[in-house]
């Protein structure tokens, strides 16, 4: 169905090939993951299934490819568009008009489809991906997961062979994204469409994956079934880093394939008690019975949380749970109707947020939002100059952007830079100030697994410091590395408070390693190998 | 859902009625009529769960009555000095402020702000009633393209809203606050930045998606030709109607072939466009009393004019009022009448455009 030749392409500005000398086939009905680091490549080869790459981007490319017969490279992605659907990560960017069925038939209309065959078409797609009860709303009512599948029917509507997603669940919560991934294998399974998915999360997809293709900056291209692929490969889920280090084989790749063997691991030592990280500090961060409503609609109720120096608490609960909001009341962005909070002992109420965040360190969910200057360095210094501490600068900018890993790109504008990259300059940007506490809201969206571990090793170290950390997160993988205490949020108020060994209870919110070992208490690899007699 | 075309009639003939009307009474049933048919259309949208967003809030329109009221009414009171009934003056040697600061003045400027909200009211009223769809159906077919970029510039101004609100937010926690234009700058790079990048993905996915595949948009010269010579003959007829009225009649018809030229034009380059419609609405009996209640306001405003006039000035008095003109007016409201977003699936038709 695809064959691709000694394949290498180079942006119009870049330096070294973005793909270089890729040579793989994938026959007809399989269902493709693309892995690999940002910057590997992954959505430059998605974009040379449909001519994206190079009509739309321009640059060289050399080598052959072949996609269905068809040679995107001098057919053009129009053309391509009847045999390769593509979706992008975020759906609202590809939106043309604002109802359900409107956007589906939109691309039928301007292929000037007839009118019957139009209705078919989108009647069938409606019913594939399960929209038939949601025809006809408004897209800006409906959530991302559901979002996601209309741009997958729009897609599917010129009934392409092959289906290419770049990354359609990294801007998804847990549940949203397994309705799409859901989605997915149903029309491979059942239709033998032709899927190309590029992913950071493996975990999710390894499951339902025939072949699995990594791609890194400037290495060779691997491909083949996923077991032997990761095999070879550095950064994978947990249960197949642990399946590695113990040399289990077959390497298992879901849980169920895991849990024969992790019938065999037995404990070495009687589970030490957790470490109470934190727990005898002072209390840097008190909210107390902090109510907050939106349109009249209550979004926090009664809620009572306190942090104290070197302590993380992972705040959890599905969309729409109150979390946001949360973090919002607490630097005043929002302004909460019933309640208090407290930094060191001193209310933070009626102080502008500009000055509570000189305090109170507070990454937003899209942190692109943050950056706006020429470089990376001056990023970091707009905010001294904001606060009024250029000239006593209460950190060092450069020794900061060492800290976060960014000394080599300090002088290099931000927004060019990779998504773990820019999330570090943003993190920099917000606590040049040496804030005593820091509020992180879905700091891993869309980060690959080096990006996770750098960001996890930065917080530990802030940890170690005294800084007092509140995460916004639906990654219990990041949870189980790093926090001291679970919250979960839900409708509003806090239902659980609790060590994070909560989570191996939650079918929700386990993480692998607790799903794997049920009642043994651990959460991360590095737990299992710790206590386990090999 | 009504048909577009007859609710754009709809709101010509609301902005007609704003234009007109200088009678505060008329103008406020105006603005209920168009705040009754804001609300049904919006009683429409399905509130989702999870976002919580879906309808409007029927306030939007009155909040701009709350701005444009009295601030019609201040300004006019601080630059027009007319009146009888004094409030109190300002010191003579303040340019444009300086003199009486009246009664009337205060009202004529609160009777402009008030028609400001109607027409503010039944534009919002229209852009919540019609769905983009709908829009892009109004546009000519040889205009499909433009029809497209403005249906997606309808989609990119609540995103570019949402953009600047996150910007705002994200900018304040690194201490920014907004003192003077320079400290826009942080708030405007990022949003332009966000809206370019916005653009160049739609772009993208519409490529992705086939868009343009099989229409031609480059014209052939004939078609070209043919609207250079329509626009030629039209404009010659034009100047000669002007200049020699002996042969006015003659240079009517020039003009006339110009048109139909232009149109002929016009018809070629949307041949080219090779788009088909999924589903063209059916006109429907609920159209044709939109548009009959359209003409018998249409026929109100222009019959009964005088009663719409009205000054306060030199001396404020009760404005009169006519039952029979209200009664007239009352024929804007059939939209408001008909039940929110009825589908118009089931009764559409399919076929090519």
């Amino acid at each position: 169905m695809i064959e691709l030749e000694n394949l290498t392409y180079t942006y119009p500005s870049g330096e070294a090939p973005a793909l270089r000398d890729v040579s793989l086939t994938i026959a007809e009905g399989q269902f493709v993951l693309l892995a690999g680091p940002s910057g590997g490549g992954k959505s430059t080869l998605l974009r040379c299934l449909n001519g994206l790459v190079p009509h739309f981007s321009g640059g060289t490319v050399q080598g052959r490819i072949t996609v269905a017969g068809h040679n995107p490279i001098a057919a053009g992605p129009q053309t391509l568009s009847r045999v390769v659907g593509f979706v992008f990560q975020d759906p609202e960017a590809q939106f043309v008009l604002d109802h359900v069925e409107d956007e589906i038939a939109f691309a039928l209309e301007n292929a000037a489809l007839p009118p019957t065959e139009m209705r078919l078409r989108v009647e069938e797609v409606l019913q594939l991906l399960d929209l038939v009860a949601l025809r006809d709303r408004a897209l800006a009512t409906l959530s991302g997961g559901e979002k996601q599948r209309v741009a997958i029917a729009t897609a599917l509507a010129l009934r392409p062979r092959i289906l290419a997603l770049d990354e359609p669940t990294s801007q998804l919560d847990p549940q949203s994204a397994e309705e799409v991934l859901q989605a997915l294998v149903r029309l491979n399974q059942d239709l033998g469409l032709t899927i190309v998915l590029a992913e950071h999360r493996l975990e999710r997809v390894l499951p339902y994956v025939d072949q699995l293709i990594y791609l890194e900056a400037q290495q060779p291209a691997l491909s083949g079934p996923p077991r032997d692929v990761l095999a070879g490969i550095p950064l994978t889920p947990p249960l197949v880093t642990l399946g590695k280090v113990l040399g289990w084989s077959p390497l298992p790749l879901t849980i169920k394939e895991g849990r024969a063997f992790a019938r065999g691991v037995t404990r070495a030592a009687p589970a030490a008690p957790p470490p109470l990280v934190g727990k005898n500090g002072q209390a840097l961060l008190q909210i107390e019975g902090l109510n907050f409503a939106y349109n009249g609609k209550a979004t926090l109720r009664n809620v009572n949380l306190q942090l104290r120096g070197g302590e993380l608490v992972a705040l959890m609960g599905r969309n729409g749970s109150g979390k946001t909001t949360l973090l919002k009341c607490i630097v005043g962005l929002l302004r909460a109707q019933q309640g208090a909070v407290r930094l060191a002992g001193r209310a933070l109420a009626g102080r502008e947020t500009a000055e509570i965040c000189r305090e109170i360190g507070y990454l937003p969910q899209t942190p692109d939002d943050l950056l706006f200057a020429d470089s990376v360095t001056e990023e970091l210094t707009i905010t001294l100059r904001n606060h009024g501490l250029l000239a006593h600068p209460p950190l060092v900018p450069a020794a900061l952007l060492g800290r976060l890993g960014l000394t080599d790109v300090a002088g290099r504008y931000p927004r060019d830079l990779s998504v773990g990259q820019r999330q570090r300059a943003a993190l920099g940007a917000i606590t040049i100030t040496h804030p005593r506490v820091l509020l992180l809201d879905e700091p891993t969206r869309g980060l690959d697994y080096q990006a996770k571990e750098a960001l996890a090793a930065l917080l530990r170290e802030w940890l170690a410091e005294g800084m007092a950390i509140l995460l916004v997160t639906h990654d219990v993988e990041l949870v189980a590395q790093v926090a001291g205490r679970v919250v979960l949020l839900s409708d509003g108020e806090i239902i659980a408070d609790d060590a994070p060994a909560l989570l191996t209870t939650s079918p929700l919110f386990a993480p692998q390693i607790a799903r794997l070992f049920p009642g043994q208490g651990w959460l991360t690899v590095e737990d299992v190998l710790g206590e386990v007699r090999r | 859902m009504a048909d577009a075309r007859a609710l754009l009639l709809w709101a010509v003939t609301v902005l007609l009625g704003a234009s007109y009307s200088r009678n505060p009474l008329y103008s406020l049933l105006l603005l209920l009529m168009t705040l009754w048919v804001y609300d049904t259309a919006g009683a429409a949208d399905v509130v989702s769960a999870s976002t919580g967003s879906g309808r409007p809030s029927p306030l939007a329109p009155l909040r701009f009555a709350l701005i444009a009221v009295p601030l019609g009414a201040l300004f006019n009171a601080l630059t027009s000095h007319f009146g009888a009934t004094v409030l109190l003056r300002l010191p003579a040697w303040l340019p444009l402020l300086g003199g009486a600061l009246t009664l009337e003045a205060l009202a004529f400027g609160a009777i402009n702000g008030l028609n400001l909200t109607v027409i503010f009211s039944g534009f919002a009223a229209f852009n919540q009633a019609v769905a983009t769809r709908e829009l892009l159906k109004l546009t000519p077919r040889a205009f499909h393209e433009s029809g497209v970029v403005l249906s997606i510039a309808l989609t990119f101004i609540p995103q570019t809203t949402h953009s600047l609100h996150r910007i705002r937010e994200a900018q304040a926690v690194r201490g920014h606050r907004l003192r003077g234009l320079r400290d826009w700058l942080p708030i405007f790079t990022p949003l332009l930045v966000s809206a370019l990048e916005r653009a160049l993905g739609l772009a993208e996915a519409m490529v992705a998606r086939g868009y343009a595949s099989v229409t031609d948009t480059a014209q052939p010269l004939r078609t070209q030709g043919l609207l250079a010579l329509g626009l030629l003959v039209l404009l010659g007829g034009w100047l000669g109607y002007l200049f020699t009225p002996a042969l006015r009649p003659v240079l009517l018809g020039v003009g006339a072939l110009g048109v139909a030229l232009m149109l002929t034009a016009l018809w070629l380059a949307g041949r080219g466009n090779r788009h088909t419609v999924y589903r063209p609405r059916r006109w429907r009996a609920q159209d044709t009393w939109i548009v009959a209640g359209c003409l018998l306001a249409l026929g109100t405003l222009l019959s009964r004019r005088a009663w719409m006039v009205y000054s306060p000035y030199p001396q404020l008095a009760w404005p009169n009022f006519d039952p029979l003109t209200a009664l007239g007016l009352l024929g804007l409201l059939v939209p408001g009448l008909i039940p929110a977003r009825e589908k118009t699936r089931d009764a559409g038709e399919m076929g090519d455009e």
